[in-house]
């Protein structure tokens, strides 16, 4: 009988054991290596979503110069192609997160408040330069004097205009927005619309605050405000009332890029990344870019950045900041941003590449200093969703503009807690 | 005497628990301890990112449910979503199975056909479909051909639930057809030949003898449809972009559990109390359609 007992336990521990030595197996080769100083391979993490592939490309030259320059330093890249942020936050709750990844500007305040990301000013030296960093970019990632993150490039918007339409129909580009609905109802027919329009937030917020209005008061959603729908009103009334604009799943396109590629509409809104896929996809389109038409007199335009942040968990900290500092070094972005995938956010390169005098790229660098970063306050993408969600029912004319608007911030501003 | 049985019957049962515990261990690590895990989550405010923190709310978190206009709206929409696919779905089964058990021609190439659907994942089937009904998709093409006016289906929030719904109706009717076409081979042939001596024709047949004896099976299907559907996802997700769209129309509930969740901070808390009563509301249903459907009762 005893035996048995003494058998049945055997087995047990066995089983278990073999469970926990699976369970445990991994974590000998994450821990190798901390501290960064010493002879040994130091093996640093970078997570970012995935780029085109002559992007891809780009990044991994960069990443190999500076494993050059930095022999003891090893870095492997992850890309996480889809829910880059769901993904991020359940690793960095599981301790697993990366030593350094990108962060979008419209993430970063919550994401710092959480206390995740690693403050960076006690490693920044006086050769790294933040001073030639574009101001509005870098304070995207500030938050009480302390920065958090570099941004490693930056994309504001510009008017895309497909140049044959143009001729044909015989209209000039518009400078203003008036102009601009004027023009569309001239470039709207065979089944081609004069406005690829994208009826979101992110697009919108600067027209939204054209009339003095306020989307984010106090943290909170304020877009209901009468001058904000007001701001608002003109896009609602082109698609409605005029027909000449049509957002992308109009015409059966997935975005304003591919809208516009396919020549069904005469004009987009979009940023740097719609040259590259232009290029690829539909190299035979005759397009210009202008600066973005003005309202009420007065330039306007949005602009998107991304920074390179460091893990305030990371074990390797020394090295993760050797890898910023280099990707958003002189030498790195110069690589990086070198082919005009993405606008540098430092003035030097900037001015080194040229692309103010690039024909394309041109109008997007003109938008810079006047362009509204697209960020407010840890709420915004609560305050973004909400907005983006009825907006649309108003778009399609559905309800009133400014119900629905109204309904939108009730409901961000309950979720806001 | 009888302290050295029960001693001995101690010594058996531990044993026993001893060949258990790697499964009791697994069990409570991955299923129960999780549930649990979730009902503590369901009492708290939670931050999970950074420094850990919870902070004990009570029942603030389901009494935030009555107030979320959301969280009503997404049980709206599922409500409507289960009420329609759920009948559809084991009807159409039902009727699928029946004409391939009657001994047509070419059964065997029409089962294979017919059981497609369910083998896609259902990700894949959400794109295709997405793509059938984009404003240059497919079903516009005919439409245009016929002479009729093409319509975005996509982009209305009227429609945009309803085609969910058609889509999941014809993709896991054929799982459900499988069960009853399992079921049907059951039914002696001596009841048909009976009904056929009393003089019933195939309709009657169909739903004198048919109907009635797939009863246990039928209760079955509709419990694993309520269940199923109840938890729509992933299709709902993959229309929207995650984010319930157009106009909350394809936000379902297990979508707003997702996205209080993963997509905002500091609501996990408020997620698990949504998921908690989401598991109440489908325990419910579950009781009512048994209570209702008498499984038992087979003659």
């Amino acid at each position: 009988m005893k035996k048995k007992w003494l058998a049945g336990l055997g087995m047990t521990t066995m089983l278990m054991g073999s469970l926990l030595a699976g369970c445990s197996g991994s974590d000998e080769t994450n821990s190798e290596g901390s501290g960064g100083s010493g002879g040994e391979k130091v093996e640093v993490t970078l997570a970012g979503w995935g780029g085109n592939p002559s992007e891809q490309k780009l990044l991994k030259q960069t990443i190999a110069d500076f494993e050059e320059k930095f022999p003891n330093i090893d870095v492997k890249h992850e890309v996480i192609s889809e829910q880059y942020m769901d993904v991020l936050k359940t690793r960095l709750i599981g301790g697993e997160g990366p030593d350094v990844f990108y962060l979008d500007a419209l993430e970063a305040p919550a994401l710092i408040e959480t206390g995740v990301v690693e403050p960076l000013d006690e490693y920044v030296t006086e050769d790294f330069d933040t001073e030639d960093f574009e101001k509005p970019m870098l304070e995207a990632f500030q938050v009480d004097g302390k920065t958090y993150g570099f941004p490693k490039d930056y994309s504001t918007l510009a008017l895309f205009y497909n140049k044959k339409m143009f001729e044909e129909t015989g209209v000039e580009v518009p400078k203003t927005w008036d102009e601009l609905r004027e023009v569309s109802k001239a470039l709207t027919k065979d089944g081609v619309y004069g406005f690829g329009v994208a009826p979101e937030l992110a697009r919108l917020y600067h027209i939204a605050q054209a009339s003095g209005g306020e989307v984010v008061k106090d943290d909170k959603a304020n877009f209901a405000s009468s001058e904000v729908v007001e701001a608002l009103k003109p896009i609602v009334d082109q698609h409605l009332e005029d027909k000449t604009s049509a957002q992308a799943s109009e015409v059966g396109a997935n975005w304003g890029g591919e809208m516009f590629g396919q020549q069904k509409a005469a004009m987009v809104i979009e940023g740097n990344w719609a040259i590259p896929f232009l290029e690829d996809t539909f190299p035979d389109v005759e397009y210009g870019t202008a600066e973005l038409p003005a309202i009420n007199g007065e330039k306007g335009t949005m602009a998107y950045t991304v920074g390179y942040v460091m893990n305030a968990a990371s074990e390797k900290k020394e090295a993760s900041w050797k890898l910023i500092s280099y990707l958003t070094g002189k030498e790195g972005m110069e690589t990086w941003t070198s082919k005009g995938f993405a606008l540098p956010t430092r003035k030097s390169v900037a001015e080194k590449l040229g692309y103010d005098e690039d024909p394309l790229r041109g109008a997007l660098v003109a938008g810079a200093p006047y362009a509204t970063v697209w960020q407010e306050g840890a709420n915004l993408p609560i305050i973004m969703n909400n907005f983006n969600n009825q907006f649309i029912a108003a778009f399609l004319g559905d309800r009133p503009l400014s119900d629905a608007l109204k309904d939108a911030q009730e409901q961000a501003n309950s979720e806001i807690q | 005497m009888n302290k050295r049985s029960s001693k001995k019957k101690l010594r058996d049962a531990g044993q026993g628990y001893l060949f258990m515990s790697p499964t009791l261990f697994v069990l409570a690590l991955f299923i129960i301890g999780p549930i649990l895990y979730a009902i503590f989550l369901s009492f708290n405010k939670v931050q999970l990112l950074g420094g850990t923190s919870f902070e004990f709310v009570a029942f603030e978190n389901f009494s935030r449910i009555m107030e979320d206009n959301r969280a009503l709206i997404a049980l709206k929409n599922t409500a409507k979503y289960v009420l329609i696919v759920v009948p559809c779905q084991t009807a159409l089964a039902l009727i699928l199975a029946a004409t391939l058990n009657a001994g047509l021609k070419g059964e065997k190439f029409f089962r294979i056909v017919y059981f497609l659907p369910t083998l896609t994942s259902s990700a894949v089937l959400t794109l295709i479909f997405m793509w059938m009904y984009n404003k240059e998709g497919l079903i516009n093409n005919l439409l245009e051909m016929i002479g009729l006016p093409g319509y975005n289906f996509l982009g209305d929030p009227d429609i945009a639930l309803n085609a969910i719904m058609l889509m999941n109706i014809w993709a896991t009717a054929p799982f459900f057809m499988v069960i009853y076409l399992a079921a049907l081979q059951d039914i002696p042939d001596s009841l048909y030949e009976a009904a056929e001596l009393d003089g019933a024709n195939a309709l009657q047949k169909f739903f004198y003898v048919t109907v009635p004896f797939l009863r246990p099976v039928t209760s079955f299907v509709v419990i694993m449809g309520l269940i199923g559907t109840f938890q729509l996802f992933d299709q709902s997700y993959i229309f929207s972009g995650g984010s319930g769209g157009p106009n909350n129309s394809t936000l379902t509930v297990v979508l707003l559990i997702y996205q209080y969740a993963f997509k905002s901070l500091g609501t996990m808390g408020y997620a698990a109390a949504l998921a908690f009563a989401l598991a109440i509301i489908i325990l419910a249903a579950t009781l009512i359609q048994r209570k209702f459907s008498k499984e038992e009762s087979l003659y």
